[in-house]
């Protein structure tokens, strides 16, 4: 034990001394040696030592960006682009993406990404932001907030594996040690069934569908108001979210009928992560227990922030709870929401751990990020891999892009 | 509080409320007190079916010293340690040198820079697996704790220098400003203005940087393998396969792998969604 410990307190030392040691020598080279405050050129070298000092505090970080992180995102554009043959490489031009295109696993990977962007942000953000506005005003609101929060700061590794449990599945005539399996024994088929396994979920699937034909409605609504000054630009976008609200309607409302068509096989424990495109869902459960506490966070924050005339003036004004919650705190708050939106989505983009613990991709689970780790590590294919990558990159770009735009709005 | 307080609702809705909120919460953590209760179970309870019982005896003291003193988690959690304090250190302290050039000097390019690190922190880290994992091999250091801590830093430094950027840029400015007048010299006004301002900054950043590392698991699979040198994340997959029945020791294990950020959250709770909140709305 001793070694790496002294291994460990030797890095730390030479670390933090490295730095207390760049940091002091290279401002004192640069004021004693390179441009002496003294003599005949004083003003000028001090000025010039204030323009290079800058660069003297940002050069380490940006070494080490550039080297981790600058070069490898070219480096694998470059892979991307070509083969790995005996002895080097080759260039195989778009070859490996026309190689991707054409595997079924790269389409199931994308479809199961878009779900995850369509699930994971809207749900973590809409509990967290029922969470806050529940825990706000009771006294032990702030221990329940703990507790919310405290997925978190478990790894979504560490999380998979107690989800692994909960999912697990044993034979028929033994107890369950599963909490889904556990559960689903109990239903037989009577009123219960009927009630838990089709009433319920057909409604929330319908409350589900209703709330995205009316968020569709309300972004196409412009369209036909002359008045209303939309611009063209957007016209493609509203196109866009109208076809995606359809089809999640059609989907919902599908799926609502099948499960009064379906029969369900009563008493038999289910291997449920392999029950394919429901699997999918069972393990956003995942990362939506891990992001709620997140999302809660920060709109708590916010929701403190706004002040309290507005409330105030609409409870006057004979708003009810629900007028106060949807049309006074919200749109006041929407900012931060996207905020928590858009963190939400990136790291949904780059979600690995899960998929990789739980099913490892097969059952129709896939998503790109693991998609991506199969290809380079299982199947040797760095092309592809490489390939894949760039197609994550190509969908964070727009959410990069405009993130860049906003921290420059907010500057000027 | 304006809007009605609870208080003033009829009996029902109060009752409802009230009650709704613990069950929720319950439901919310049944995961975690599952595993918590079957950490402590004995093995004989798993094979007679008395999963969701209370324990037929108490047996947490025998299954975690199983879990410290006959696996390697203990070897997997120091790893952790040694990968994470080093991360934290270089990277805070790199971000609070780049942070304050960023944040107090306007010089040709300041923008750009700034620019460049936002973009940066959007980089899917995905995409740098490949060429990472190259470059740490050639620099000899695939396989070792080292490779992580320097590729951490590094990828950290991004989201650590805006965040210490846009804390800087809150200071008061007249301080940095009297100082000059004063004569004192840059790396004095740094080192003595500066950075004592900056604590509670770095300890928001710590403690966030600590739990992102701890709980880092694709960059622990794609450099490292092996006890020698794999944190605890990884560690918890191969002592699952190890265990692959013995529900006793997977849950001890899975609660003894959460545990450090779990801990570190309660004891610097406050730090830490401080830094969550400043480190998201931008």
């Amino acid at each position: 034990m001793d070694n790496p410990a002294i291994q460990g307190l030797i890095t730390i030392i030479v670390g933090v001394g490295g730095c207390i040691g760049y940091f002091y020598f290279s401002n004192q080279i640069l004021d004693k040696v390179i441009f002496p405050a003294r003599g005949e050129n004083a003003g000028r070298n001090i000025n010039r030592a204030n323009m290079v000092r800058p660069w003297l505090f940002l050069f380490p970080a940006i070494f080490a960006l550039g080297l981790y992180l600058g070069y490898p995102v070219f480096e694998t554009l470059r892979l991307s682009l070509t083969d790995r043959v005996p002895g080097g490489y080759e260039w195989a031009g778009l070859s490996n993406y026309s190689q991707m295109f054409s595997e079924p696993k790269f389409w199931e990977a994308i479809r199961n990404n878009m779900l995850w962007l369509i699930i994971v942000p809207a749900v973590s953000t809409g509990f967290g932001l029922l969470a806050a506005q529940l825990t706000d005003r009771i006294s032990w609101g702030n221990v329940a907030k703990s507790l919310i929060f405290m997925p978190m700061a478990i790894s979504l590794v560490g999380a998979s594996v107690i989800f692994k449990l909960i999912y697990d599945a044993r034979p028929a005539d033994t107890a369950q040690i599963g909490v889904m399996n556990a559960v689903w024994m109990q239903f037989e088929g009577g009123i219960g069934s009927i009630l838990f396994l089709q009433l319920l979920p057909s409604l929330i699937l319908l409350c589900f569908a209703t709330f995205v034909a009316y968020f569709g409605y309300v972004f196409l609504r412009p369209m036909w108001q002359r008045d209303g000054g939309h611009s063209a630009a957007l016209l493609p976008l509203r196109i866009l979210v109208a076809v995606a609200a359809v089809l999640l309607v059609w989907e919902c409302a599908s799926s609502a009928l099948g499960l009064w068509t379906a029969s369900f096989p009563y008493g038999e424990p289910q291997q449920w992560l392999t029950i394919p495109f429901w699997n999918s869902f069972l393990l956003m459960v995942v990362l939506i227990w891990i992001q709620t506490g997140f999302a809660m966070v920060i709109l708590s924050a916010a929701l403190r922030g706004i002040p309290e005339e507005t409330v105030e003036a609409a409870i006057v004004d004979g708003a009810n709870p629900f007028q106060i919650f949807f049309k006074i705190k919200v749109p006041q708050i929407i900012g931060t929401i996207v905020v928590v939106w858009t963190t939400i989505t990136l790291t949904v983009l780059k979600v690995f751990d899960i998929v990789f613990a739980m099913t490892n991709g097969q059952w129709e689970t896939q998503v790109l990020a693991n998609y991506m780790y199969d290809k380079l590590f299982r199947a040797n294919d760095w092309g592809v891999g490489s390939a894949s990558a760039i197609i994550i990159m190509l969908m964070v770009m727009p959410i990069l892009v405009w993130n860049v735009y906003n921290v420059r709005k907010e500057m000027r | 509080m304006f809007p009605a307080p609870i208080e003033k609702r009829s009996d029902a809705a109060q009752a409802m409320y009230k009650s709704f909120l613990p069950i929720a919460l319950f439901l919310w953590l049944a995961p975690l007190i599952a595993v918590a209760i079957f950490s402590i179970k004995p093995d004989a309870d798993f094979t007679t079916g008395n999963y969701w019982g209370l324990p037929s005896t108490f047996e947490g003291a025998a299954n975690y010293g199983k879990v410290f003193f006959e696996s390697d988690m203990p070897r997997y959690l120091w790893n952790s340690v040694l990968i994470t304090v080093p991360t934290v250190i270089g990277a805070v302290a790199l971000s609070c040198m780049t942070g304050f050039a960023l944040g107090v000097y306007r010089f040709k390019g300041n923008l750009l820079i700034f620019f460049m690190f936002v973009a940066g922190n959007f980089v899917p880290f995905q995409i740098l697996m490949v060429p990472v994992r190259d470059l740490t091999e050639q620099i000899g250091l695939y396989n070792t704790k080292m490779g992580l801590v320097l590729f951490h830093v590094a990828f950290q430094t991004g989201f650590c220098t805006l965040f210490m950027r846009n804390f800087i840029r809150a200071l008061p400015f007249e301080l940095i400003e009297a100082a000059r007048v004063e004569g004192i010299a840059e790396w004095r006004i740094f080192w003595y203005v500066v950075l004592p301002l900056m604590k509670p900054a770095i300890a928001a950043l710590s403690v966030l940087i600590f739990t992102f590392i701890w709980n880092d698991y694709f960059w622990a699979v794609v450099l490292t393998q092996g006890p020698e040198s794999q944190p605890v994340t990884a560690g918890i997959t191969s002592f699952n396969a190890q265990y692959r029945a013995a529900f006793h020791l997977m849950s001890a294990g899975a609660i003894v792998a959460a545990l450090p950020p779990v801990a570190m959250f309660f004891a610097m709770q406050k730090h830490f969604i401080a830094g969550l909140t400043l480190g998201a709305v931008k």
